[in-house]
């Protein structure tokens, strides 16, 4: 093939596309709706990756989090239920156990506790009772004042530390620190704000105050109350010799016989990338199903303008063959003809697509704030990809037309009005 | 004169035939035809229609290919080559002038005229710069931006006679290159094609105008697919420009 002839084809192809805007435009507006899904669809599946991401990152993926309840959800709610709580003396002994672990926490936990700030009552905080350890952890990072020290947790004092929302819930010009506010009838006393963390995956984590553990247990009691132990590994590489630990000390606190199965769980990060896995497969499911579907409408859609295109444009082909266009060249510029359409297609939901995300990722979050990791712009290789798929089904759509094309009989195409 | 130089031929049929299928009907458009044709000659087909001149025209110019028989186009057999072959041919040994023009309306007769070249490969600023020769040779050096339906008729059968140039081919092959004009504009054409003929290009005319034929220097009449008569034209009409004066 000379270049003369693939630059020509392309010059044609533009002109005629120029020359029929407006059915060139209905004609790729199946590949333009594809188009538009693989964009989304990738958009939406960067967005989760983020979310899931800075999930990992807030809990931190060398976490491990032994507990009655288990976070994949996967297990029976009721067989759950029925285990025996993991009492304060439990995770006590654990953490003077454990040998391989950087640190362990006791953690306690109560959902949606009163508190109460002057004469306004709020409800659907939760409250966590710790160590001052967990102010070392990525989720316990202070914003404003400081977290609980040792010593506070030795005495139960009554200080609170407030999560992002929390504070700005209870105090909206974010005076709070040095305030008192009432939790459960108990004066405490504020101290300090964690940073915002919460991400869509878990997004209950900036709706809560954290207390030193005594403080909590001698307010909220500690008859029957379960805890869970964060459980720090140091690194992502040691996560399975800690888990391996984890669960041996506790099956022999928990008075476990070899046989039986474990009545706690051990979680971790990775329960995220299971839960997600799923959501990305549902996506995909329904995306490229879609997508095939509008490709094959795109496809039809092409074939048949490009159908029409070689009828009208017969007398050109008999005129370009008697003067010396082979077979290929012919074939080729209708092929290049096809492409384009579809590649300019794939340009318009480009535009689109990105004129929708941004006004979505910018303009939603504010009615929906868990929402607001959806990124404004379109991830660079999905240009890529949209491109070179449009690219594909051009020349799947021109392929049966141009073939026809290039076997037109010049004499009988040169007599054709 | 015969067979002393055979490489001076520059078309060669050997019992040429041609059968269309139409319906349920054979049509025999040409039947055993056997002639040759030299370098430099000026040659008119003629035939009323249905005398098979059109088929004749079409495979002398590549454009279709026997149902039997030898065609030689210079040195190769024409009859067994592919569509490509073909088209090759085409492109570079025969330039094409059509009785309706067949210039592509869409582009301007700068463009139409380095389509040729466009499928000879040749490049861009080449293609523009010989381009605009032929048509400043053809008269119309002032007019290369204009698109077909912006020009008289003379001037676009002026355009398709620079295209047929454009490769330089060894034959032109005018199908009633008069027969959509006017008796002036015809009269132009034929003078151009004289020139060429003076250049030392090979012409070959198809025409059933009488008086059109008798501007070349040998008439092939057919008729029913047959060659009725090939005759020399002792006297033919030499085109002055002066006489364009007199018509107007």
């Amino acid at each position: 093939m000379k270049f003369s002839e693939i630059w020509e084809a392309i010059v044609i192809a533009l002109d005629s596309i120029k020359a029929n805007k407006l059915r060139s435009f209905l004609a790729s507006l199946g590949v333009v709706i594809g188009i538009s899904f693989v964009i989304i669809m990738g958009w939406a599946l960067a967005g989760l990756d983020k979310v899931l991401l800075d999930t990992i990152n807030m809990i931190g993926s060398d976490m491990l989090y032994v507990d009655k309840w288990d976070w994949s959800g996967g297990q029976n709610w009721k067989l759950l239920q029925a285990r025996k709580p993991i009492t304060l003396e439990q995770a006590n002994e654990f953490i003077k156990r454990v040998k391989t672990a950087e640190v362990a926490i006791p953690i306690a936990k109560r959902h949606r506790t009163l508190i109460k700030y002057e004469n306004l009552n709020f409800e659907g905080i939760s409250v966590q009772g710790s160590l001052s350890e967990y102010g070392l952890t990525p989720a316990g990072a202070i914003l404003d004042g400081r977290f609980f020290s040792p010593s506070e947790d030795m005495y139960s004092a009554n200080v609170v530390v407030f999560a992002y929302n929390a504070y700005y819930s209870v105090f909206p010009d974010g005076d709070g620190i040095g305030k008192t506010v009432k939790i459960n009838g108990h004066k405490f006393y504020v101290i300090g704000v964690v940073k915002k963390q919460g991400t869509a995956l878990l997004d209950f984590v900036d709706n809560q105050v954290f207390v030193p553990l005594s403080s909590f247990l001698g307010c909220f009691g500690k008859y029957r109350r379960s805890l869970s132990i964060g459980v720090k590994a140091g690194s992502p590489e040691m996560l399975d010799e800690v888990r391996t630990e984890t669960i041996g000390i506790m099956r022999g606190i928990r008075g476990l016989e070899p046989w039986e199965e474990l009545d706690f769980s051990v979680n971790e990060t990775k329960t995220f990338e299971k839960s997600t896995d799923m959501f990305r497969l549902y996506v995909w499911g329904i995306g490229i199903g879609m997508t095939v579907l509008s490709f094959i409408v795109g496809i039809i859609g092409i074939t048949n303008i490009m159908f029409v295109s070689v009828a009208e444009r017969t007398k050109e082909i008999g005129i370009r063959k008697a003067i010396g266009a082979p077979k290929r060249s012919i074939l080729f510029q209708f092929i290049i003809e096809s492409a384009i359409l579809c590649l300019i297609g794939s340009a318009f939901s480009f535009i689109g697509c990105s004129v929708l995300i941004y006004a979505v990722a910018t303009f939603l979050p504010k009615a929906f704030p868990s929402i607001s990791f959806l990124s404004p712009y379109i991830p660079l290789k999905l240009l890529y990809i949209a491109s070179f798929v449009s690219i594909i089904v051009g020349i799947l759509a021109g392929l049966i037309p141009a073939i026809r094309a290039s076997n037109l009989d010049p004499v009988d195409s040169l007599r054709y009005e | 004169m015969a067979a002393t130089n055979q490489n001076d031929f520059l078309i060669q049929f050997e019992n040429i035939s041609k059968v269309y299928q139409m319906g349920l009907e054979l049509v025999h458009a040409l039947r055993d035809i056997t002639l040759s044709i030299r370098k430099n000659e000026y040659v008119s087909i003629m035939g009323p229609s249905g005398s098979g001149k059109s088929t004749l025209m079409n495979i002398i110019g590549c454009l279709d290919t026997p149902s039997t028989g030898k065609y030689f186009f210079k040195q190769y057999d024409v009859s067994d080559m592919s569509d490509n072959e073909l088209a090759d041919i085409r492109n570079k040994e025969i330039g094409f002038v059509f009785q309706t023009f067949n210039l592509l309306p869409r582009a301007t007769a700068l463009k139409n005229v380095e389509l040729p070249l466009v499928y000879s490969g040749v490049n861009s600023s080449k293609r523009k710069e010989i381009a605009q020769q032929l048509l400043e040779g053809v008269g119309l050096g002032d007019r290369i931006t204009h698109k077909p339906n912006e020009l008289s008729g003379g001037q676009r059968q002026r355009v398709a006679v620079a295209r047929a140039l454009a490769n330089n081919p060894s034959i032109i092959l005018a199908d009633e290159p008069t027969g959509n004009l006017d008796s002036k504009t015809g009269k132009e054409i034929m003078i151009l094609f004289n020139k060429l003929w003076e250049k030392g290009n090979t012409i070959i005319l198809v025409t059933h105008e009488e008086e059109i034929a008798h501007y070349s220097h040998r008439i092939i009449r057919l008729r029913d697919g047959l060659v009725e008569s090939d005759e020399k034209n002792g006297n033919p009409i030499v085109p002055k420009i002066s006489e364009l004066e007199e018509i107007e």
